[in-house]
Order: C-alpha cells, then structure tokens, then sequence
C-alpha cells in the first residue's frame, strides 16, 4: 500500500480566457507521502488547488483522488480528504465549540476526543468566540477541525501565511505529530521555504504556469548540494508577480 | 536532547543531519548505554521534521548496531558498542579523515591547525563524557 497513488494530476492545463495559467503539469502524491508545491504568486499555484479539490474543472486533463476523477466525484472523494484554506472560514461570531458541533454533524469518521485534546493542547478555548481567537490559535483550530474527520488526505493552502514564529512552530508540531500518529497523506501550498524543507517528501515547483521541478527533496539535495531554498531561489528568480 | 540541530540551509539530507547529531552525542556520553532515545513522535516534533526522515536516522543507528529498538518499549542505546571488525573501522576513519582533510585543503588550513582542530574536537567529545545526564 505504501506505493499506493492518492493524487495524480494528469497533464492539466488551466485557460482563462486565452490566458494559460496551468501548463500540462503532471504530478504524483504517494500515499503516506507530503507533497509541497511551491511557486511564486500568479505561477498558478492556487488555479491547480482549485483543480485538486474539484472547485475548478481543468481546460483539459484532469484530477485523479483516490483513483477517481475529482471533477466528477467530488462529494464522495471529498469526504476523505480535508482542505484547510488560507484563511479560516468559520463564522467568527460563532464560540469555538458550535463550529465542532457542526463539523460533527457532518463526518461520520469525526473523532471528537482528538479533536478537544487538541485543542486544549493548543490552549483554544472552546467557549471563545472564533473571532477572539489569535490568528495563530485560528491557525490551529482550523488544522484541528481538518483533523477530526481522520482524513486519508490533507491539503493545505499557505496554512502558516502570517503567523509569528511561536504560531508557526505550534503549528508545525501539531502537523507532524499528525503525521507521526497517522501517516496522513499532505498536498501543501507555501511561501515558507525554512519551514516545509524538513517535512515535504516531494517539491513541485510552479514556474510561469509550468512544472519547472518535480523531485524527492532529499534527492535533490544530494544531487544539487543545494537547499530548498537556493534552488527555489534560481529556479524563479526574476518571475512572479510581486506579492 | 535539543542539543541535536536540523538546518534547513543546510544541503545535507535532514536524515543524515540527524545521524551525525545522534552519533556526536553518543560519541560524548550525553547519550550513555542504556539510556532511552526519545521517540520519533518526539523528536520529528522536536525538531519540526518529517517523522519519516527521523525515523530513517534511527534505523541507520540501529543498523550500525548504535542503538536497539525493544518492542512496545522504545529505543535505547546499546549496552554495548558494536564490535566492529578492524578493517571496516579502518575504512570508516580513513574515509572521514579523507573528508576532513578536503575541507581543510580547500579552506587553506595548514596540516598544524587541522591536527589540533581535531585534538580539540576530541576533546570536548571526551570530556563532556557522563556530564549531560
């Protein structure tokens, strides 16, 4: 099973209007495995999530999960998977524990102990409204909620974007004791080079709406005797869009 | 146990990172035969890694015979250091001395200052013996 395929991006492309935003990118998550894709703003990073959740059908290609065509099954395939976006969507006029409560209705797979553990690990008070809550508790809460439905597949959208280094780090412990515990299969977006060079198994890098790199990290270190973020740096210098 | 350091900017392989760690603190004695190592859950966190990479650098060190998993029980330094043939100890040091030298070539050092880096690293490794627990 460790082989086993959970995303496979089948030579995707993307076009707004005539502009091609996502170029024939292929790519492949393994089971178990943490996948970050990487890429400067408007290198169609958030185009091909979009295409990875079925929010979006691709202009041609296509998005297999778990074997099967997200675009056209996104309700059943989804609901192995959690999607923890950039910001969270919670209603924050909403205390803590009713967003669980709703969150429980809706997964037959929540495990609510976890869920409250980890949460008081963190120090999230249930009782607080979400909108009393720090952006690095918000952070938290809401990698806390992807987690109680025991997802087999977790994306995650720039989850650290913004936060002070003690969230971050907080953060990062939280999602690797996942991983440790779970083996939970990763797809990640981010901006944070320092932070995902110890965790991704496999790095994508989106370069002018192509896949400029697609390589086990380790790898490519060993081949290139360069971190993560010298080659990030050189392969994308001088594009991008300014953030 | 934070005395073992990850660095991202480091082009080594985080695994290898976490090896060379392990090995210099049971090369000074802060990790003494015997003693627990903590667990992958604990030290991927710890060290913000993929457990899998940490659990890569356990598995070398128990290959080497450095340490010893005991099931349901953890993983612990080995009572005793592995017996290691002659010849293959040989090999090993001669390859690191081969490295080393590299490096001090290559940054211009003369043999002198080379030799007494390595007095000196050898020292500190000594004397921190039993000190840390």
């Amino acid at each position: 099973m460790t082989d086993e395929t959970v995303v496979r991006v089948e030579n995707v492309s993307v076009k707004y209007n005539k502009q091609l935003v996502v170029d024939q990118v292929s790519l492949e998550v393994a089971r178990g495995s943490v996948y970050a894709l990487l890429g400067r703003n408007g290198a169609g990073k958030s185009s091909l999530m979009r295409c990875l959740l079925g929010l979006q059908k691709p202009t041609s290609g296509r998005v297999l999960i778990f074997g099967e065509d997200v675009w056209e099954h996104r309700a059943r395939l989804l609901a192995r998977a959690a999607y923890v976006p950039e910001t969270s969507d919670a209603p924050g006029q909403l205390r803590v524990r009713d967003v669980v409560a709703f969150y429980q209705s809706m997964y037959s797979t929540w495990d609510d102990g976890a869920v409250r553990t980890r949460l008081g690990r963190v120090g999230v008070n249930e009782a607080a409204a979400v909108s009393a809550l720090s952006k690095g508790q918000r952070a938290l809460f809401t990698l806390a909620l992807a987690l109680g439905s025991r997802p087999e597949l977790l994306v995650l959208d720039d989850p650290t974007l913004g936060l002070d280094v003690v969230a971050r780090n907080d953060f990062f412990s939280d999602f690797i004791g996942e991983l440790a515990d779970r083996g939970t299969t990763v797809v990640l977006t981010t901006h944070d080079l320092a932070g995902v060079e110890g965790i991704a198994d496999r790095v994508g890098i989106l370069q002018g709406s192509r896949l400029a790199l697609d390589e086990d990290v380790e790898q490519m270190k060993i081949d290139r005797g360069q971190s993560l973020e010298q080659v990030f740096t050189e392969l994308t210098r001088g594009s991008g869009r300014p953030s | 146990m934070n005395r073992i350091q990850v660095l991202p900017a480091d082009p080594r392989p985080i695994w290898s990172q976490i090896e060379e760690g392990l090995r210099r603190l049971l090369a000074s004695g802060s990790l003494a035969p015997g003693d627990t190592v903590p667990s992958v859950r604990e030290l991927a966190t710890e060290l913000r890694v993929n457990p899998a990479t940490v659990s890569k650098a356990y598995q070398r060190l128990v290959g080497a015979g450095l340490m010893e998993v005991r099931r349901g029980d953890g993983t612990y330094v080995s009572a005793a250091p592995p017996a290691v043939r002659k010849s293959e100890q040989t090999r090993v040091i001669r390859q690191a001395a081969m490295n080393f030298a590299s490096v001090a070539i290559t940054h211009g050092a003369a043999i002198e200052s080379a030799r007494e880096a390595l007095d000196q690293a050898w020292e500190e490794l000594s004397s921190n013996e039993g000190g840390n627990r």
